[in-house]
This record gives C-alpha cells, sequence and structure tokens, in this order.
C-alpha cells in the first residue's frame, strides 16, 4: 500500500513542531525518518498513526483520506521506544490482544499468537510475561503484536535505542528480513544515523519540523545538498569557499552560483586522501586507531580535517604529509 | 491487507467515553462540594431576606466569646505544631536513620490514630486524665485534662503519624551515595544530619507543619470531648448551629475558619511543590553507621512519644470493658451486649456509609483521575485545583455547607437525612488525598501503553481496562481504604447531616460521652477502632495478594 503525506503541519503553543512537510512511502518501502531529537520526526509518525491530529495537510493511504480516521481503526502496526507491553498479560495475550479486540475465535487467537511468536523467533516464549523476557525479547513481542493487527503499515518509534548495541544489532537484521518477506510498507523514526543508513531503502532527514533532505541512504551520504545532513549523517569536513579556491580550486567549476557565504565543500573524511611526504604542508596532529580504520586529525593550511584509511595505512603523529581530495559535494550552509 | 473503514458512529463513539470519564465526576464536585461551599460563603454575606450585607462580620466583634475562640484555635493551633514536628522527625528518623531495632513497634503505634479518631483519643484521655480518670483513681493525684493542654496532647498525637509519615517520604528520597560523599569527606554524625539530612528535609517539615497547623485549626473530634471550657472556633460553630439554629452565624464563623486553613493548604502546596525536586532514583538503601547516643536519643524520644497514644488507646479498650466507669470497674462484656443503648444501629448504618462513600468515590476519583490525563491543559488545571481543593475546607464547614443546600431549599426532598448525603459530604471532605493517591499511582501507567491500546484497535474502555487500571490498581485500593476507614470515623463534617433517623457510630459516641455514658461511649469507639483495624488487614492483605499476582513493577 502507498502512502502520501501532503503539507502536513502541526504547532504546539505557538512553537512550529512540522512545517508543512510532505513525502511519500511506495509499496513496500522502509522509510527512515531521520533527525535530532527535538527535529518533529516523533510527532510526524504520530500524526501518520492517528494518535495526534494534525494543524493542516493530508494522509492518503492507498488511495484513501486517512486524514480523519481514528487511530483505532486505522490499522497501523506501532512499536513504541519503551513500555508499551501490558506487565500482567503474557508474551502471547499481549500478541493476541487485538485479535481478542477483534472478538476472533480463541482457538484463532492462540494459533496466529504462537505463529507470530515463532515469526519473530521467540516460539516457546509465550507463557512468559514481559518482566520475565530481556529488552530484545520484549521488543520482538511488540513487534509480534503490531503485526497481529495485520497493518496497512509498520510504524516503529525508535524501537532500538533502549537496547545494549549487540541486540541492536541483530535486531535491525531481523526487522529488515521480516520487513522485506511480508511486504508491508515501513516508517521507523530514529535519530541514529548509522541505523538510518543500514536499513532504509529511503531516509527522510528532518531538522527544526522541516525536511532538509530525502534519499536513499548513498544519496544522502555521497550527495548531502545542506551543511545539516553533511553534518549529522556521517563526518564531514566542511570547507568554505576561499579555503577550497586557495587550497583545492579543482572543485570550483562544480560550485553553484551564489554568495561567497552560500556554499561550502563537504569532503568525507575517507576522500580525503594524504601521503607520506617530508615536502608535503599537512601534518597528522592526532591518530586514532580503530582496527579496521585508522581515524587521524590533520592540520592543513590553517585548518584541522578529520581523516580516515584503512588501519593498515595508519600514519604516526607528526608526521608530514601531502593532501588531496577526491570528492567532494557543495553544501548549502 | 486488512480493509479500512470508518463510520461516523465509530468515530463519536470514544469521544463520549472519554468526555463522560471527565465529565461524570466533575459534575459530582460542582454539586456536591463546590455548590454547598459557595452557599456557605453566600450566607455568611447575606442576610436574612438574601441581601448582601457584612452585619454577620460585624456582629462576630460584638460577641466578645468569639474573637477569644479565634485566638485559642490559633494558640491550639501553633502549639500542637510547635511540639508535633519535632517528635513527627525524631519518630521518622528512629524508623529511617537509626539502628533501633523493633521499629515495627513504632510503626504499629503510629497506626492507632488513622482508626481512632480524634475523638476516640479524646474519651481515651478524658477516661485516662480527665478529673476522675484512671490516674487519679490508681495514684490520687489530681488530674485535670479539659482544657489547653487535654487539647494540645490530642491534637499532637493525632498529628504525629502524619508527620512522621511526610518526613519518612521525604527521608527515603534522600540518596545513600550523598552520606557516602560526607563520610568520606570526613563530616561526623551530627554534621551529616545538619548538611545532609535537614536541608533536603526543609520542604517536608513545612509541608507537615502546614497539615498539622490546618488540622488541629480545624478538628472537632477532640475539641468537644476534652476541650470543656476552653472553647475553640469549632465549639463556637458547633453551639451557633445545633445550639442556637443561627445558621447565618455558623456559615460567618465557618468562612473565619476556612479563611487560614485555605492559607495553610496553600502554603504546604508550595512547599511540597518545591520538594518534589529530589532525586528520582534513590538508589541503594542506605545503612545508618554505628552511633550508640543518636539511638538511644531517638530510642527515648518514641517512647516518651508513643507510650501515650498506646496508653489512650488502651484506655478506651479498658474502659469499654468495665461495668460502670469510673465507679465499677468490675470487668463485664455488657456494654459490647445488652448495654448497648442503640443496639448494633449505628455501627451498621457507619459501615453502610463507610462503603458507600468508598465505593462511589473510588470509581469517581479514578474516573477522574482517568479522564484528565488525556485533557488539555485548560481543562486539566482547573479541574486539577478544584479537585484538590476540599483538603482546605474544614470538614465543620463542608457539613454546614451541606446542611444549608441540602436540608433547605429544592434539593432537600432528594437528599435530606439520606445516608447517600452522610457518604458524599465525607467523601468530599476526604475527595483531595484519596484523588491525589489514585492519580500519583495513575503516573506509573505509561502513556505509549495506552498509546499501544488506541492503535492495536481499542476504545476508552480497552484504554482504562488494559492500560491504566494495571498500575493504578494498588491506589485505588488504597484510596478505597483510606476513604472507607476515614468515613467510618470522622466527626466533624457530618455533625450537622445525622437525624434521629440516621444514627452513626461516631455521633452515637460523642452523644453518649456527653451525658456521661463513658464505658458505652468507648464500647462503640472500640467497635469502630476493630472495624477500621480489620479494614486496614483486608486492605494490607489484597495489596499483598496484588503484589504476588501482577508482574507490574
Amino acid at each position: 500500500m502507498h502512502l502520501r503525506i501532503d503539507d502536513i503541519a502541526k504547532s504546539w503553543g505557538g512553537h512550529t513542531v512540522l512545517d508543512n512537510v510532505s513525502f511519500n512511502a511506495g509499496e513496500n518501502e522502509f522509510v527512515c525518518l531521520l533527525g535530532p531529537s527535538g527535529c518533529g520526526k516523533t510527532t510526524l509518525l504520530r500524526i501518520v498513526a492517528g494518535l495526534t491530529a494534525p494543524d493542516a495537510g493530508r494522509i492518503v493511504l492507498g488511495g484513501r483520506d486517512i486524514t480523519a480516521m481514528p487511530a483505532r481503526e486505522r490499522r497501523m502496526g506501532l512499536v513504541f521506544q519503551a513500555y508499551s507491553l501490558f506487565p500482567d498479560m503474557t508474551a502471547a495475550a499481549n500478541v493476541g490482544y487485538p485479535m481478542r479486540l477483534r472478538r476472533e475465535p480463541a482457538a484463532k487467537i492462540a494459533a496466529r499468537s504462537s505463529e507470530l511468536l515463532e515469526r519473530v523467533g521467540l516460539g516457546g516464549f509465550g507463557a512468559r510475561f514481559p518482566d520475565e523476557l530481556s529488552g530484545g525479547q520484549q521488543k520482538r513481542v511488540a513487534l509480534a503484536r503490531a503485526l497481529a493487527t495485520e497493518p496497512a503499515m509498520l510504524l516503529l518509534d525508535e524501537p532500538l535505542s533502549a537496547l545494549d548495541p549487540a541486540i541492536r544489532g541483530q535486531l535491525r537484521t531481523e526487522i529488515r528480513s521480516l520487513q522485506r518477506a511480508l511486504g508491508i510498507p515501513t516508517i521507523m523514526v530514529t535519530h541514529d544515523q548509522e541505523e538510518a543508513l543500514a536499513m532504509a531503502d529511503t531516509i527522510v532527514c528532518l531538522n527544526h519540523g522541516r525536511i532538509e533532505q530525502s534519499g536513499s541512504p548513498r544519496d544522502l551520504y555521497e550527495r548531502p545538498r545542506t551543511r545539516f545532513v553533511a553534518e549529522f549523517v556521517g563526518r564531514a569536513n566542511l570547507l568554505s569557499t576561499s579555503f577550497v579556491r586557495d587550497a583545492l580550486p579543482g572543485f570550483l567549476e562544480r560550485r553553484p552560483p551564489g554568495p561567497e557565504a552560500t556554499y561550502e565543500l563537504c569532503l568525507r573524511p575517507e576522500d580525503v586522501v594524504i601521503a607520506a611526504d617530508p615536502r608535503g604542508d599537512g601534518v597528522i596532529e592526532d591518530t586514532t586507531f580503530l582496527g579496521n580504520l585508522a581515524r587521524m586529525t590533520l592540520a592543513w593550511r590553517g585548518r584541522r580535517m578529520v581523516v580516515e584509511v584503512s588501519g593498515r595505512d595508519a600514519l604516526p603523529r607528526g608526521e608530514s604529509v601531502s593532501v588531496d581530495a577526491l570528492r567532494g559535494a557543495w553544501v548549502s550552509a | 491487507m486488512a480493509s479500512i473503514a470508518a463510520t461516523p458512529t465509530a468515530r463519536s463513539r470514544p469521544r463520549i467515553a472519554g468526555l463522560l470519564l471527565l465529565a461524570v465526576p466533575v459534575l459530582a464536585l460542582i454539586l456536591f462540594f463546590l455548590h454547598p461551599l459557595a452557599t456557605v460563603l453566600w450566607r455568611s454575606v447575606t442576610d436574612t431576606n438574601g441581601a448582601p450585607t457584612l452585619a454577620n462580620f460585624a456582629r462576630l466583634l460584638d460577641d466578645p466569646g468569639l474573637p477569644r475562640a479565634a485566638c485559642r484555635s490559633l494558640a491550639i493551633g501553633i502549639a500542637t505544631t510547635l511540639c508535633t514536628v519535632p517528635l513527627g522527625l525524631c519518630l521518622a528518623m528512629a524508623l529511617h536513620r537509626s539502628r533501633l531495632r523493633g521499629t515495627f513497634l513504632i510503626r504499629g503505634a503510629l497506626l492507632l490514630p488513622m482508626l481512632a479518631p480524634s475523638l476516640v483519643l479524646g474519651l481515651g484521655l478524658v477516661c485516662l486524665l480527665g478529673r476522675n480518670g484512671l490516674v487519679h483513681r490508681l495514684t490520687g493525684l489530681p488530674t485535670d485534662i479539659y482544657g489547653f493542654w487535654g487539647l494540645l496532647l490530642a491534637n499532637t498525637l493525632y498529628g504525629l503519624p502524619q508527620v512522621t509519615l511526610i518526613v519518612s517520604a521525604a527521608l527515603a528520597r534522600t540518596p545513600a551515595r550523598h552520606y557516602d560523599a560526607a563520610t568520606s569527606m570526613g563530616a561526623s554524625d551530627a554534621r551529616q544530619f545538619v548538611d545532609v539530612t535537614l536541608p533536603r528535609l526543609r520542604f517536608a517539615l513545612l509541608a507537615a507543619a502546614f497539615l498539622v497547623f490546618t488540622e488541629t485549626l480545624t478538628d472537632f473530634g477532640s475539641a468537644v470531648v476534652v476541650g470543656g471550657s476552653y472553647r475553640v472556633l469549632a465549639m463556637e460553630i458547633y453551639s451557633e448551629v445545633v445550639g442556637q439554629l443561627d445558621f447565618a452565624m455558623g456559615a460567618t464563623l465557618g468562612v473565619v475558619l476556612l479563611a487560614p486553613a485555605l492559607l495553610s493548604v496553600w502554603l504546604g502546596r508550595l512547599a511540597k511543590r518545591r520538594q518534589d525536586s529530589g532525586d528520582a532514583m534513590p538508589g541503594r538503601p542506605l545503612t545508618p553507621a554505628r552511633n550508640a547516643a543518636r539511638d538511644i536519643f531517638l530510642g527515648t524520644v518514641s517512647v516518651i512519644a508513643l507510650v501515650p497514644l498506646v496508653a489512650v488507646v488502651a484506655t478506651v479498650a479498658y474502659v469499654s470493658v468495665v461495668k460502670l466507669w469510673p465507679y465499677d470497674r468490675t470487668l463485664t462484656l455488657a456494654n459490647y451486649t445488652t448495654g448497648m443503648p442503640d443496639g448494633y444501629g449505628p455501627v451498621a448504618t457507619s459501615l453502610g456509609v463507610a462503603l458507600l462513600a468508598a465505593v462511589a468515590g473510588t470509581i469517581l476519583v479514578f474516573a477522574l483521575a482517568a479522564g484528565l490525563r488525556r485533557a488539555p491543559p485548560y481543562v486539566a488545571r482547573p479541574v486539577q485545583f478544584l479537585a484538590s481543593l476540599p483538603a482546605a475546607v474544614p470538614g465543620m464547614v463542608l457539613g454546614l455547607g451541606y446542611v444549608l443546600a441540602f436540608n433547605h431549599g429544592a434539593l432537600s426532598t432528594v437528599f435530606y437525612g439520606s445516608a447517600t448525603l452522610v457518604a458524599a459530604c465525607s467523601l468530599y471532605h476526604y475527595h483531595a488525598q484519596s484523588f491525589l493517591t489514585v492519580q500519583t499511582g495513575m503516573r506509573q501507567a505509561p502513556e505509549a501503553l495506552e498509546d499501544a491500546v488506541v492503535t492495536l484497535g481499542g476504545d476508552t474502555r480497552h484504554r482504562v481496562r488494559d492500560a491504566i487500571l494495571p498500575f493504578a490498581a494498588p491506589a485505588a485500593i488504597s484510596a478505597f481504604f483510606y476513604l472507607f476507614m476515614r468515613t467510618l470515623v470522622t466527626l466533624s463534617g457530618v455533625i450537622f447531616l445525622v437525624t434521629p433517623d440516621l444514627g452513626l457510630a461516631s455521633v452515637t459516641v460523642m452523644r453518649l460521652d456527653e451525658n456521661g455514658f463513658l464505658a458505652q461511649a468507648a464500647a462503640y469507639a472500640m467497635c469502630v477502632v476493630i472495624a477500621g483495624a480489620l479494614a486496614l488487614g483486608a486492605m494490607r492483605f489484597l495489596l499483598h495478594v496484588f503484589k504476588d499476582r501482577r508482574h507490574v513493577a
């Protein structure tokens, strides 16, 4: 089913939370709403779920306008950040809850609940209460329960944020493959750019209630259009036009026209090329060895830059280097 | 994929349910609280024809007895506060910051005033230290408890558990790491008390002081039993209304009583709000260091504070099984059987009224708290204020308001002399505390769970039952028994509402005491105490079972 968000606006007490936001989520697409806290991404998710009413705009799901439809009829499978399981119900009862609300026969509910628990890798855990499950297992139960509504869409609100890193990575993969297998369009809210890059088909990057840029993860990383996206997604060295004119004049010809301060060049750390050179004008100020890669601070022509190379090519502190750049993207400042 | 269908009826239903959740309790608050209160205020500033006048207040000053009563009320209030707060602080310290063993004895003794209303404490004091009291009989010492000292003692004993409770809560919130830090910097126990403990108790002590002051100022039970010729404001209201049927004067005195109570509760609220900015996570529990001097001091104070309390209640129990107090002290159970002048009728009525108030009150308060969860601030704020306001309204003032509002006028045919009215009066007298208890309990229900119910297809009914109730049930149980026990023992609120056909246990105790039938009064009092104790036991048991069965943290 196809979701269209049209010019959604929302403000609270005079403070604009969402400023005419529009985007599409296609059939089977996994969309990540990415942004810092307070950017309006959770509000947008709640508006899609029907938990919050927008001030203006439309939400169209599968060709139907659902803007005024109450949340309980939307069949959005929502998975929350935390504390959303019924503590006094077993895992199976939690999963069966939406089916019980629909008054389905008990036998069918039991069968479907255990099937869904099986599906999220919790076969045999049905009789446990939430406080007897780990954080990751609770998330799986919440996911199974969301699927029990036979949702038109899956909405995930920072589902992995409260978990420890190992489980987070594992669940990331599992959610993604489950979503592919079921073919449900999904929107996930996250402030973790790494998570967004790893999971999304499309990232919608929000800041101050506006969409800064939307596109594939590669798009956002390699061709950021704004300074905010450049800095929020991955690491970036942002160079002013005058610096580029002196140091890397080759990049000037692709600069969009405009006054001096309107554009900056974004160089990703791995796009800065350094080579040990006693006559080079760059100096390695600091090196952090991270195993597969090494991150270095480079002092070059009066400014500092972050450089990343393969761990094998790490240079020691104090080394003189020559500097060049492979790729760069002009972003609006 | 499931089809998505929306019909207009399906859309409007949950909204109506959500609205009812808030509207019914708010309307009840307006009818049974705001309306009688407004009636009292109105009567105090109008004459018999209903024309506005300030003559009532002028009349107050003409009668030299009334300003004197006001001064006495203030004096008793201040003296009780000054006695109760330090004692309560010591008791709380003994419970939380000492290595004393047997603190369960302290906890147990502190339960007594909860079961025995100020009236019963007063009765016990009279039997123990009155002119013909047990002490006089046994030692021959001339004892006379009536007056200032009797009131001070009765009110102090009554206020102690409340102060201890408030201070204990604040002590429990002070994290152990603060003491660790102080110890590592070389602070002595005394220094730690001054530098770590006291600063975090400031607002709790203030809140407790204002609470005790208000309660003492507005207390009727001990005033009527041990006040004697030392007449305080509450007694004056009582005699204006019951003795001289001067409702306008009663209402005016009520307003005079209301003003300091309102001020005091407001200041107490301010103090309490400040205190909440403590640590949310208390961390590991505190083990007090060894300090014999501290423990001996706290132990001694606890004994001094609590022995009278136990002695007073024990005296009531003893007197209740005596043939003819104080002249014939042969032990007998006659006071509980043939000797009961009104039989068990008043006790049964009290139990019925208490049950009614508790059932209706818990439902209303729960609905109000649940309804407020999703209300916009411009609705929530005034309703929150209205729901907490009863804490500032003395029971006598509310009771007087009920007489003026319901016993005369349009609603009198429906309500006059009914148990419902007595239950309502008590329920709204104790509304604030039960409401705040349930609301605090409900805060533990995560909003995400409510959202989950809604997105999974549930309506308001499911939201309350499945997302809120599991978390708020212990608080609702507490509120239920709080209302039950308070209604069982309340006197000040209902004193004007009882009719000859509707006898209540607490009122019967007062009447028997007035007529000198102390043994019979004590027997009725013990019935109330025992019923209260059973209710308390039932509550503890229910909460325990609940905790075991539910997986709610």
